[in-house]
Formats: C-alpha cells, structure tokens, sequence
C-alpha cells in the first residue's frame, strides 16, 4: 500500500503541485510572522539589557495612580554616602517627543517613527552607557548634545546653535556642543537621543530640585540586600521603591514585547486567514482528483484492499503533501519575512534590523499546521473514495456523491450558529479582547463554512444569471462556459468559497472604513461648529500660550484649550478635562439632557456623560468626591448630563479645579470658532504666525481633519489589504487549480469540441470565462457577506462617534469585482491555453 | 416515412469525389521499429455515396479515417477534402474545415451534457456564428423522431436517442462529408438498425457522403460500397454489400 501511495504521489506530482503551492503560501505567512516578532523580540531584548547596564539598583517614586511625584535630588547624595555604594545618579527625562530639535531648514524630525528622547547627562560611565564622540558633554544652561547617527541623519552640526520645541515653548539658540554614542555601536533603532546639562534638564522639563529616578552602582563586593534596605529606610515613608537591574531589564523588555507581540499576533491572525483558505483548496483538489480515480479504487476494493487501507493510503498522500509544502514554506517564509519588513517601511513604519531566528516553536508550529490543514482538509474526500463499492470500477459514470441533504442541514446549522455567535459577541455584554477575537473569529468560521455548504443550492442558477450575458455576447462558448461553471454545483461552491473568504474580509473592511469615514464626516458637520482645532502629534500637550495667544487677539468668537489628568472617582482611575465650559457649550452640541452648562465663571463643577452618572448613581446636583495625583481631593457638583460624548469625551470641568490642584498647565487640544461672517482668510496672518511660533502644533480646520481622519482610514485599508492579498492570491491558484483538474476531466468533451469545429480561441475563451464566473460566484458570496459584517461591526460601534452611519462603497466594490474578474482570467490563462493545446486525436480517443 | 427535400448544394454528378487519399502512408516510430499504420493507400470517396471501412483490429481503418478527417497527418502522399489538400491547412483552417465540411458521429460520447439535443445539433453552426436553416433542422429533427425531446439533456436521452441526436447535428449542417465510427457499436440490433437506416436515406435522398468505419457485417450490409483494409492496405473492394458477401470478404481477409 506504501509503494501505491507513493507511485500514486510521483504519478500525480503535477496535480499536487498547485496543491503544495498552497500550503506552502498559507505555511510561509506563519512563519514569516513568527520570524519577524521573535527577531523583533530578539533585537529589544539585547536593547533592554543595554539601557539598564550597569544599573544595579535603581530607585524610583510610586503613586497609586497617574504620574508619580518625583524625588527630591537631596536624596541622590545621601544614597551615594550609604555603605556599599559607589556612586548614585539622579535620572531627569523629558516625555517622549516633548522636546524637538529644529533642523537647519526649520522642519522638525517625523514624530510618526521612532522616538525623540531627551535626558540630563550622566558623567559616570558606570552608569551611563552614553560616550562622547566629539565635542564636549552639555554642561550649561543652553547646551545639548545628540547621539551622532541622528545628528548624521538629520544635519545637526556639532557648534552650531538651534531651537528646541519644549512644553515650555520654543528655546533659540541651543548650541550643539558633542555628538554621543549610546555603547559602542550606538544602538538607537533609529531614535533620536539628546542630552541636556542635569540643570537645564529640571528647567525644560522637570521640576526644580527634583529627579525622575536615581541610579545606583554598587560596590562589587557590596550586599545588595543590605544596601536595598538602607535605600528603603532612607526614602522611608515617601512611597518609594527600590528594583534591581533584572527587575528593570525584565520591565524594560516587556514594554518593548507588548508593541512586538500584538504585532505578530495580528500578522498571525492574517495568516490563519491563509491557511483557512488553502484547506478549501486542498479538500477541493483532492475531491476531484480522487474522484478521477475511481476506477482504479474501486478495482483495488474488488481484489480485496480494505476501505481503511485506502482510505489511509489517500491520507498517506496528504501527509506527504503537507510535509513537503511546511519543509518548503519555512524556507519561504523567511523570505516572506523580509518582504513583510519592506512592506511595513514602505508604509512608514521602518523597522530595525533583526536577526533571523527560525526557533523550534515556529518550526513545530508551522510542520503542525502545514500538515494538519493537508490532512485535515482530505479526510472527507479520502473516505468518500474508500467507500467506494467494488462493482463501481466495472460500471461507466460512477461518481462519489456525499450525503447532499446531510451536508445542507449541517450547513445551515452551522450559518445559523455563526451569525449568532456574532451577534452575540457584538451586540451582547461586553467581552474581553481576546474574547472577542475568538468568538468573532470563530463565527466568520462558521459562516463561511456555513456558506460553502449551502451555496450550492444556488450555484446553477446564480451562474445562469451571471453567465447569461456571456451568451449573449459570445454565443456558443459563452453558453458553454456558463453551463460549464454551473454544472458540479458542489465543486463550484467549494471554489468560490476559497474567494469568497478574502473577498469578504476586504469588503468588511471596506465597509467599516467608509461608514467611520462618513460618520465622522457627519459628527464634523452637524455637532461641531469649531473653525480651527489644534493639538499635536502625541497628546503630550503644548504649552496654554497658543491658547492664550489666540483669546488675546479677539479675532474668534469663542475658544477652549483642553487640559488633561488622571484622577481618581471612587474606586475607578480615568481622565478629567479642564475646559472653557462656556465657550465649549457654543462650539459642540453636548446634547444636555439634564441641567445646565455653567457659565465660566462658576467653579467646582463638572460636566459628566450620561453613561457614567448611570455608573456613579448621580443625578445633577449630586457631588462627586475627585481625587488628584497631588493629593488634592474636589468635590464637584454635577452641573449637567449630556448625551454627546463623540468630542471632549472625558468628564468637563473648569480651569480653577485644575489650578487648584495644581493638575496638568499644558493643553492637549484647542478649539476655536469664528465670529459670524469672519472668514479663514481673514485670521490666515494669525494662524501662521502661530503655526511658526509653535511648530509642533497642528491646527486644522474641520475639512483637514476631515482629510486626515480620511487618509489614515485609506492607510489602515492598504494595510488590511496587503495582508489579505495572500488569502485572495491562493484562492486564484485554487480556481486556476480547479479549472486545470476539470480538464483533465473533460478531456473527450473537449476533444469532441474541437472535433467538430470549435476552435483553440474559442476553447480558451470558454475556460478562462468558465472560471470567471466560479470567481464572480464567489465574489458574490464575498461582497454579501462582507458587507453583513460591516454592518454588523459598525452597528456595534457606539452610535455618536463612529457608528452613526452604514455606508456601502458600491464604487469601491465594484472596482473589487473588477479586479478580481481579471486576476482570474490571468490564473486561468495557462490552464485555457493548454486545453487549447490538446491534441484533438488523442483527446477523442480516450 | 417521409421524404426528404433534396438539398441544392450538394448533390453532386456521381464521380464528383467528396474526398480522397492518394498513397497515403502513416508511419509510427523508426528504423527497425517502424510500424505501418498505413501503407501507401489510394481510396476515393465519391459523393453521394455510403462507403464502409472494414478490416481486423490492427488494419489502419480507424487510423485511415482520422487521417481523411484532419484529425492526424500522414507521413506520406495527399488526403483531400473535395480539392483541399490537408496538408496545406494550418491547425486553425483545419478546424474550421472540420466546423464547416465535415459531419462526425462517434460510437459513443458524441454530446456535449451541459447543452440540450437542439443546441447539440446547431453546435457546429453556432460555433460558426452561422444561422441554421429552420426547415431543414426541423425535417432533420421530425425524420429521426425526435422532435418531442430536443430540449432535453443527453442524460435524460436512452443511447438509441443520443445516437439519433448525433446523427442530426452531422446531418443539420449538410456538410460535404460524414465520418461514422463505428456509429451503432453501443447500441442494441433494432436501435442500430434504425440509425444506419436513417443514414442510408439521408445519402440516397439528400445526396449526403458518408463514411464509416465498423467491423459488423450487417452495419456494412447498408452501404453503398465496402472497402477492406488490412495490415494498412486496401486489400478488396465490395459493391452493393450485404451481410453475408461482407462476411465473406472478411473472412477472405484472415487467409
């Protein structure tokens, strides 16, 4: 039987071949994604070690919630005088990307890719692992240093003084006083890393006498355990902490893996998405191969083989196929990897440098899936051929038939359980993430299955329908074509429904991204009367003078900057907003429902959403207890309830609960509107002016915003679709596969054809278009079932921000259809011109 | 039974040749493994007229008439169709030679089962993009009796009515030749009768030529002229057959 299978596997090796393809292609994207995170994961990790060397103990404030407190810097010299301890450092850092370097031409350096860093210099090497590579360290109010590959990459020239955006405002005339090297290699990947005097740090970005941390080197022969205590009864009861260098590198990574896991979670979900479509495939190709060798089944039952050796001799075959296609798909699939890499820079994620690491997890898990979907995927085609009776080999036009009305109802069953399971987990309580993949995940399963199952019923006459303009442009062989795509129902079914999954997906995607886009187009238009809305590119906030430089020049009619910090309500940590309540009321339709909006001058007040008055139990006029990090507790009285919460979302208070507890004094966001009858043009000299002052603001009108919001949906929709393209490629190999095997079947037929008179044009005419319509089948399936989808995600999305509307790109889609009819008369061209080939002699004659 | 129409095209002159084979030879293989398919053969078929093509298995009779219809070429001398010689035709213009001039019905598969028996039998003549003639489709169509049936599938037609579905489509497009073989080979005595009988009248009343290959004496007994070939050669000629001379000749044949 061993022999069999494998004679049969070389016989066949051609029919396998598109098989293997595949699998390969769904095995590839595995383990491409795996390479790419733990090659990630890999460079970070050595990074990580890097940042905390020669840390042995740092010590650092705590709070229970929102930013902690920092130290007093009269602590760093009492440490350094404890026993054991060499010396100790105090660590000042500015936020990322709160503090911008200008470059010689007065642009600044792309916050979209890594990160700008900003720290005060540290002497001592041991704990410091930055050196100096030409000048001298930033020792002076005014001086900054830059590590040489970002000076290099950005033309910053060691002497020459610039500005530096801080949350202070612009600083002119900073000299560049040394370039630096982080170790030897100065490994940045590709950030910016400045240095600044300890002074001048606390000035720009700390607070004075304070440092964020304090680094300690030990004495080598010293007892960290013994030193850790003399830290703690120093720092007491001021909540400190002290952690050594393992905790920190241990932290310290997985900030990093928390970005590169979710990542390689994604690209891995893509590629189940692959792997999910190859099973049609290959369940498809194996249905009709074995379906071909009938004869030869059913004689080797009649000399007496067993149904369960042959039925192990076909998954003999799968398994060989599935071994084969993993061994070559981890070979693909590092390359794969590299391709994803360029993908991701050509999208403006720029990734460092990684090794190659193919670990025995990716090795296991990629031969597991790669030969369990080939296997899996055969079982049903293998016992439906080993069933096959005996006399089946002596009688013309036996064909293996399942049970059809056993898979329908299963079929339906299973469609029912999937849009269930998917309206339940989005429609009914809430779900933890992973939670809802899973069951969202294994609903789309389902209802492709479901689908595949039950469209046969309809795959004659949809072909019919779809065909029927095809006969009426071509004749004969657009008859043919359309009689032949509907003619094995079942087949038809099974290869659309490889389309049908990718399809469907993009056209989800498709959906959600335009009804967000129109509702948040609809949200600007109807509930925002804002001309200018200005923020910057990471919320780390600006300083309250853009807000103040506009109110002072009168030109607008009403105008809030937006302050942000955490607090504590109860037992909940969230957000709260320092706002202008008045001039916000006049700008946004906050749908009040109870109450009133305070005018500007009232204090103590706060402006909830309706949701969160249901959670606290409050009504207006109740108080609410707020607590801040400074541990200044407000109590608030609930002013009004609104309904509105698309913009300003978080709970509204006004400026002097924010000054009193001396919360956050820079803006995160400012809205400004125009008198009646003001134009843009008008203010245009302010706003530049403004624009020049503070370069690291965005001030938009509603139509950029508009625009921005547009082309980030856009940018998503190019990345969802680049990773779909995989699933939608294998799906053309399947119809190509299919349309390659039913010739083979057709061989007579096709014979006779041409016997009488059908030319070799017109052969390949009727093919490619025969599985042009299996392909438009399935683009069908795809695009309805997409656009359910859509609608059902966006229907789950909160109604005023971006779930307002379902809208259905209907052009969009149509392009979709377009384009996947000619990718598959391109998958179907070598096929067609084969048949076209066939010798009409030979063909006739079998 | 009815009588057909004469058609005006073709009914030729007796001697008029629908097609030929002049020292035609096929040759398989090379040197000392060479195998006469064919050898030297010289055969004209005149119209009008109902030629068989007998001989053992092994005589080149099928290989013959694949060569005549374009379906294979010969290593040797000229076939013709009317005054075309094959060998001068490109693989399309052989196509559409076989579209236009030449009717087929083979023993069996000879449908296509996703098109009803009427589009079977304007197949060739949709595939030309030319319109059939109604009245002659229809009295094709009434003379084999099938009328009743020709919008259904060739799976829900019996053997005998695929058959007769076969022999309409060769006969619709009037054709200068038919080539048959072994036309009536799966079909039981009286439904194979029935179908040579309507070839036989459509060659003495439509004046259509018609060849075909068989190996039953009694299916040749309906032609005009029997032609026996063996070891590649015409080896006899017999005219106005009937069972028992055909069997005769066969058996002359084995000496």
């Amino acid at each position: 039987m061993i022999r069999l299978t494998i004679r049969n596997i070389v016989a066949h090796k051609a029919r396998l071949a598109m098989t293997t393809l595949a699998v390969v292609l769904g095995v590839s994207f595995v383990v491409a994604s795996f390479v790419l995170s733990d090659g990630l994961r890999s460079t970070f990790n050595d990074l990580s070690e890097e940042i905390t060397a020669g840390i042995d103990l740092e010590v650092r404030p705590t709070s229970d919630f929102g930013e902690p407190l920092p130290l007093d810097i009269a602590l760093v010299d009492e440490i350094a005088a404890l026993d054991g301890v060499n010396n100790a450092v105090g660590f000042v850092e500015a936020d990322e990307n709160s503090v911008q370097p200008v470059k010689a031409d007065g642009t600044t350096i792309s916050t979209t890719g890594p990160p700008q860093l900003m720290g005060g210099w540290i002497d001592d090497p041991a704990l410091s692992s930055f050196t100096i590579v030409d000048g001298t360290a930033p020792d002076e109010l005014g001086e900054f240093s830059m590590d040489r590959d970002a000076a290099a990459r950005n033309g910053f020239v060691v002497g020459q003084s610039y500005d530096l955006i801080t949350p202070l405002g612009v600083m002119e005339g900073f000299d560049l006083v040394a370039t630096t090297s982080f170790g030897d290699n100065n490994t940045t990947v590709g950030a910016t890393l400045m240095h600044v005097s300890l002074d001048q740090a606390q000035t720009l970005f700390g607070t004075a006498g304070t440092v964020d941390s304090i680094g300690v080197d030990a004495e080598p022969a010293a007892d960290l355990t013994a030193v850790t205590g003399d830290i703690q009864s120093l720092v007491g009861n001021t909540g400190a902490e002290v952690i050594d260098n393992a905790t920190l590198t241990a932290e310290q990574q997985a900030e990093f893996n928390e970005g590169i896991t979710l990542v390689g979670n994604v690209l891995l979900g893509f590629a189940i998405v692959s792997l999910f479509v190859s099973i049609f495939i290959i369940y498809n190709t194996f249905a009709i191969v074995l379906g071909q060798r009938i004869r030869e089944m059913a004689l080797l039952r009649a000399i007496g083989a067993e149904a369960r050796q042959l039925r192990r001799s076909v998954l003999g075959e799968a398994l060989a196929v599935g071994a084969v296609a993993s061994a070559i798909g981890l070979g693909t699939g590092i390359a794969l990897a590299q391709g994803l890499t360029a993908l991701f820079a050509a999208l403006g994620a720029e990734l460092p440098s990684y090794p190659v690491i193919l670990g025995p997890r990716t090795i296991v898990i990629a031969v597991v899936l790669g030969v369990g979907a080939t296997v899996a995927s055969s079982i049903l085609p293998a016992r439906a051929a080993a069933s096959v009776p005996p006399i089946a080999g002596m009688r013309d036009g036996a064909t293996v038939s399942g049970s059809t009305r056993r898979r329908l109802g299963f079929g339906i069953l299973l469609l029912t359980a999937g849009l269930t399971t998917g309206s339940y987990a989005l429609f009914g309580p809430s779900l933890p993430t992973l939670g809802l993949v899973a069951a969202l995940g294994s609903a789309a399963v389902a209802v492709f299955v479901g689908i595949t199952l039950t469209s046969r019923v309809v795959a004659r006459p949809l072909t019919a329908v779809l065909g029927w303009p095809l006969g009426q442009m071509m004749g004969p062989v657009g008859d043919l074509a359309t009689g032949n795509a509907g003619r094995n129902p079942r087949r038809t079914a099974t290869t659309a429904a490889a389309l049908m999954v990718g399809l469907s997906l993009v056209t989800t995607g498709y959906v959600v991204g335009e009804s967000v886009k129109s509702s948040v187009g609809q949200l600007l238009d109807e509930s925002i009367s804002a001309d200018y809305f200005i923020g910057d590119s990471n919320e780390s906030g600006f300083s309250a003078a853009v807000a103040d430089d506009l109110l002072s020049s009168g030109q607008f009619a009403a105008l809030t900057g937006e302050r942000v910090d955490e607090v504590r309500i109860g037992s909940r940590v969230s957000e709260l907003s320092a706002v202008d309540l008045e001039a916000l009321d006049q700008m946004i339709d906050l749908d009040v429902r109870a109450g009133f909006i305070p005018d500007r001058d009232a204090t103590n007040v706060i402006v909830v959403h309706q949701d969160l008055a249901a959670e606290l139990g409050v009504e207006v006029g109740d108080a609410i207890a707020v607590e801040f990090v400074s541990g200044f507790t407000a109590s608030l009285e609930v002013a009004a309830i609104r309904a509105n919460g698309a913009m300003f979302p978080r709970p509204l208070v006004p400026d002097q609960v924010f000054d009193d507890a001396g919360a956050s004094t820079t803006d995160v966001f400012v809205a400004a509107v125009l008198p009646d009858g003001v134009t843009t043009e008008q203010v245009a000299p302010l706003i530049e002016e403004l624009q020049a002052t503070y370069p690291q603001i965005s001030i938009d009108t509603p139509s950029e915003v508009k625009d921005q919001v547009n082309s980030e949906i856009d940018g998503a929709l190019l990345v969802l679709n680049a990773l779909l393209a995989l699933a939608v490629i294998i799906a053309l190999i399947g119809i190509a596969n299919t349309l390659a095997l039913s010739v083979y079947e057709r061989t007579r037929e096709l014979g006779l054809l041409r016997a009488v008179g059908m030319t070799r044009r017109q052969t390949r005419r009727m093919l490619r278009w025969e599985a042009v319509l299996v392909a438009l089948f399935g683009a069908a399936l795809g695009v309805a079932t997409g656009v359910v989808f859509g609608w059902g995600a966006v229907s789950a999305l909160p109604d005023d921000t971006f779930g307002a509307t379902v809208t259905v790109p209907v052009v969009q889609l149509g392009v979709l259809v377009a384009l996947a009819t000619v990718a598959t008369l391109v998958a179907a061209w070598l096929p067609a011109r084969r048949a076209g080939r066939l010798n009409v002699l030979d063909a006739i004659s079998q | 039974m009815t009588v057909l129409d004469p058609s005006p095209a073709r009914v030729g002159a007796s001697g008029l040749r629908a097609a030929s084979a002049l020292g035609v030879s096929k040759i398989h293989g090379r040197g000392d493994t060479a195998v006469h398919a064919l050898d030297d053969v010289h055969v004209d078929f005149a119209e009008g007229q109902f030629t068989a093509i007998m001989g053992p298995s092994g005589s080149g009779k099928s290989t013959l008439m694949h060569c005549l219809a374009g379906l294979d070429t010969v290593s040797a001398g000229q076939v013709l169709i009317g005054d075309t010689d094959l060998s001068t035709l490109s693989e399309q213009q052989l196509t559409l030679l076989r579209r236009d001039q030449v009717g087929f019905i083979f023993q069996a598969f000879n449908l296509i089962p996703t098109l009803t028996a009427q589009e079977n039998i304007t197949l060739p003549m949709d595939l030309a993009g030319v319109k059939p003639d109604q009245g002659w489709l229809d009295k094709v169509i009434a003379t084999v009796g099938l009328a009743d049936r020709v919008a259904h599938r060739p799976s829900e037609l019996s053997g005998g009515q695929q058959q007769r579905v076969a022999v309409s489509r060769a006969l619709a497009s009037r054709p200068r030749i038919i080539f048959a073989d072994e036309p009536t080979g799966n079909l039981d005595t009286a439904t194979g009768g029935e179908i040579l009988d309507f070839m036989r009248r459509a060659v003495r009343e439509m004046g259509q030529t018609i060849v075909m290959v068989t190996h039953d004496p009694a299916a040749a007994s309906y032609s005009d002229r029997v032609v026996f070939l063996a070891d590649g050669r015409v080896v006899g000629e017999l005219c106005e057959p009937t069972p028992d001379t055909v069997f005769d000749g066969l058996k002359a044949l084995g000496n």
